[in-house]
């Protein structure tokens, strides 16, 4: 009895072996800290339950900038992982990093089957460059204007569904007024408010269609919309109506949470944190689309967020895992769960469909605004997001102009000027170096 | 003073791990860096275009970079001036011989095992303007409260005060050695002549204690140019608008967050030239101005 225990034992463990040799193992490389960690594992370790013929490995490598690093470096050095996560601005210099394969290749090489018709089109559309998808979008979002209900209940302030700059302006006076709350308004100083507000007004942050039919060379930061959004921003900082939590979401989202501030803008993967929040503080939480100037039409907003890209360098049946992986990510009961622990949009339109279903927007109506903001959004190259191999430093310059202004240092064309110079210069160059 | 090797390749042998370590992690990567500030480069060198000195000189008119140097220059003095100072005073009360004095030290010497990352978020925390302590008496007491990190001198301001005090426990611990080892008799010629403790200090600890502070200075600068980099990429950023923008963060910022790697390379570059001056100034006048006791 005990010889037969131990010659099935070793069968088993022999069974085992062969096939944990048989497994495609790829890795796997993320940017969301905190608490997103264990839920990514958990994801991935769903996802190896059921192909147990893939192992993926998952690895947090800090920030975006940290992990586009991280597999930049790994990829020159024939490491890099299969799949990594990085963020929209990263998307030029990655499509001429030259360690990127286009997931639709992937797609069409082996013949995987993807519903494409189910997605939901601005978010695929950022990441199509020259007809083709680059990469799967994984967790997007965009940007709204959460309020304090309780405290504009108190003033009888009803805020609009769509507001303008002006009323974003006449609310936060009366909110300060009363003295309910210190401020009217926050949001963290980052220009990625500063690019939505250029698509909201319909108007390319770059040339030559925001970097979509050629490499840009300019800014448009000239434009009389970019004028706009850094006036009504000046003027709401020197009457004290917005307060600066300089570069920081988590300071913007504490100065809105612990009642100094009764609106704040931020991304709408701030909902699952603001609704529990507001819980926790005892008032209510209200949600409006991201405000636009008075008298413009409203274009609608850039999907912002990141995405999932595939390295090349790895043999086909590692390139296959990889893609079948990517693609499992985005699939309807994913995006769903996805959605409902982070707040970033499922981007399958059976996934709204069943959300809705299931109660989930009667529940938790916050989530609506986000969606319908994304729906209505018109399909131009405005909102399509600007391509820029500089972009990361071109986001520093605008936000160093942005702050020289609220610091009286600058005039607002002085300033914009000068970031426009030195972000030109830099297209330029990038283009010389990569375009030819 | 020959030789006592028997085999004159011996040492040459011994020598090798240590010559092939440097090689391979200091010399090799300083030659490369020379070599990449004369390209323009992105994508770490994926993509890259020799340019000459064209990196130097775009560096050398440009207003930020200038702009960087000022600043630099200023957190510097800063953080040398005060931190010297305040650390000199505090190391000459911790040296009195009082109930505790062991617990004290040891307590004034805590913030330095701080890593920058840990002690940048206290004084984020500290600084908070809506939620700070640092406010909240501003408050209360001047019915004040300025925005540390989003004005532009403030954050300056602030960020030299936290490396300054992050590095107070390194020069109190120096300069509490320092004072153990000043000759006991020579202390007390002064007092049986009659000087007071001020007069003490000046004349005769002051004078005796040049050799740790001439050490610190260079440390201190040394700690400034490049130790300064972890608080502030926790506490600012280099911002608001590149008012604490110093020249190690600005060269992180170039390489690793704009992929700019020539420029960069041109800026460790000018980084390297800098501290070599500095040893070299420290090499050349020790043992000159400054007094190194009686042996």
């Amino acid at each position: 009895m005990k010889r037969f225990l131990v010659f099935a034992l070793v069968m088993v463990f022999a069974f085992g072996l062969a096939l944990g040799q048989d497994k495609i193992k790829i890795t796997f490389w993320h940017a969301m800290g905190g608490w997103r960690v264990p839920f990514i594992e958990r994801m991935v370790e769903d996802f190896n339950l059921t192909h147990p013929w893939i192992e993926v490995t998952v690895e947090y490598k800090g920030s975006y900038t940290d992990t586009l690093n991280a597999a930049l470096a790994a990829a020159r050095a024939g490491a890099g992982p299969h799949v990594f996560h990085s963020f929209e601005v990263g998307t030029q210099l990655l499509v001429d990093s030259g360690i990127i394969v286009p997931l639709e290749d992937l797609i069409d090489k082996f013949n995987l089957i993807v519903p494409w018709e189910d997605y939901i089109d601005p978010v695929l559309n950022y990441y199509r460059i020259g007809g083709r998808l680059y990469c799967m979008p994984w967790n997007s979002s965009n940007p709204i204007v959460y309020y304090n209900k309780t405290i504009m209940d108190k003033l009888g302030i009803e805020v609009p569904r769509k507001p303008t700059y002006n009323d974003i302006y006449e609310i936060s006076k009366k909110v300060v007024e009363s003295g309910l709350a210190e401020y009217g308004i926050t949001w963290p100083v980052h220009s990625w408010f500063f690019e939505q507000w250029m698509a909201e007004q319909g108007v390319d942050l770059v040339n030559n269609n925001n970097g979509r039919t050629g490499y840009a060379t300019e800014i448009n930061l000239l434009d009389p919309a970019a004028i706009r959004i850094v006036e009504w921003w000046k003027k709401l900082y020197d009457e004290g109506l917005w307060v600066s939590p300089g570069r920081s979401w988590s300071q913007a989202r504490q100065i809105f949470v612990s009642g100094q501030s009764a609106m704040l803008i931020s991304s709408t993967s701030d909902v699952t944190a603001m609704e529990n929040a507001a819980v926790e503080q005892g008032f209510e939480l209200g949600t409006a689309f991201l405000p636009v100037p008075d008298g413009i039409e409203r274009h609608g907003v850039i999907i912002g967020g990141g995405a999932l890209w595939v390295t090349k360098d790895h043999p086909d049946e590692e390139l296959q895992a990889a893609a079948e992986f990517v693609v499992w990510m985005t699939q309807v009961a994913q995006t769903i769960r996805w959605h409902q622990g982070t707040g970033y949009f499922p981007i399958r339109k059976t996934a709204l469909k069943a959300l809705d279903m299931e109660g989930w927007f009667v529940r938790f109506p916050n989530y609506r605004t986000a969606f319908d903001q994304l729906i209505e959004t018109q399909l131009i190259t405005a909102t399509q997001g600007a391509l820029m191999g500089t972009f990361v430093e071109a986001r520093s310059t605008i936000l160093d102009a942005v702050e020289a202004v609220l610091a009286g240092e600058k005039g607002i064309e002085e300033a914009l000027q000068e970031a426009k110079t030195l972000i030109d210069q830099s297209l330029q160059d990038y283009k010389e170096l990569v375009g030819g | 003073m020959r030789s006592r090797f028997p085999n004159k390749w011996l040492p040459y042998l011994l020598l090798l791990p240590t010559l092939a370590l440097c090689a391979i992690f200091l010399y090799y990567p300083v030659i490369q860096t020379f070599r990449l500030s004369t390209y323009r480069a992105i994508l770490m060198g994926l993509h890259r275009k020799y340019v000459g000195f064209e990196n130097y000189v775009r560096l050398f008119t440009s207003s930020d970079y200038i702009h960087s140097l000022t600043i630099t220059f200023i957190f510097a003095v800063g953080v040398v001036v005060l931190g010297l100072s305040i650390s000199l005073a505090i190391a000459l009360l911790a040296n009195h011989k009082i109930k505790g004095a062991r617990f004290y030290r040891l307590l004034l010497i805590w913030p330095y095992a701080l890593s920058p990352a840990v002690a940048g978020s206290i004084w984020l925390f500290l600084l908070n303007p809506t939620a700070g302590v640092v406010n909240y008496f501003m408050k209360s007491l001047f019915g004040i409260s300025p925005d540390w990190l989003t004005d532009g001198r403030l954050a300056l301001l602030a960020v030299t005060i936290a490396a300054m005090w992050k590095n107070l426990g390194y020069n109190i611990v120096f300069f509490l050695a320092g004072l153990q080892n000043l000759p006991g008799e020579i202390l007390e010629a002064a007092k049986v002549d009659g000087a007071g403790p001020w007069t003490t200090f000046w004349r005769v600890t002051f004078p005796l204690l040049s050799p740790t502070t001439f050490f610190l200075l260079i440390m201190n600068l040394i700690y400034a140019f490049f130790g300064g980099f972890g608080l502030i990429m926790v506490m600012t950023e280099g911002g608001p608008n590149k008012a604490t923008n110093i020249l190690i963060f600005n060269l992180y910022q170039d390489a690793f967050r704009f992929h700019k790697w020539g420029l960069a390379a041109a800026q460790s570059v000018i980084l390297f030239i800098m501290v070599v001056a500095l040893t070299l100034i420290q090499f050349r006048t020790t043992g000159r101005r400054v007094h190194y006791g009686g042996q």
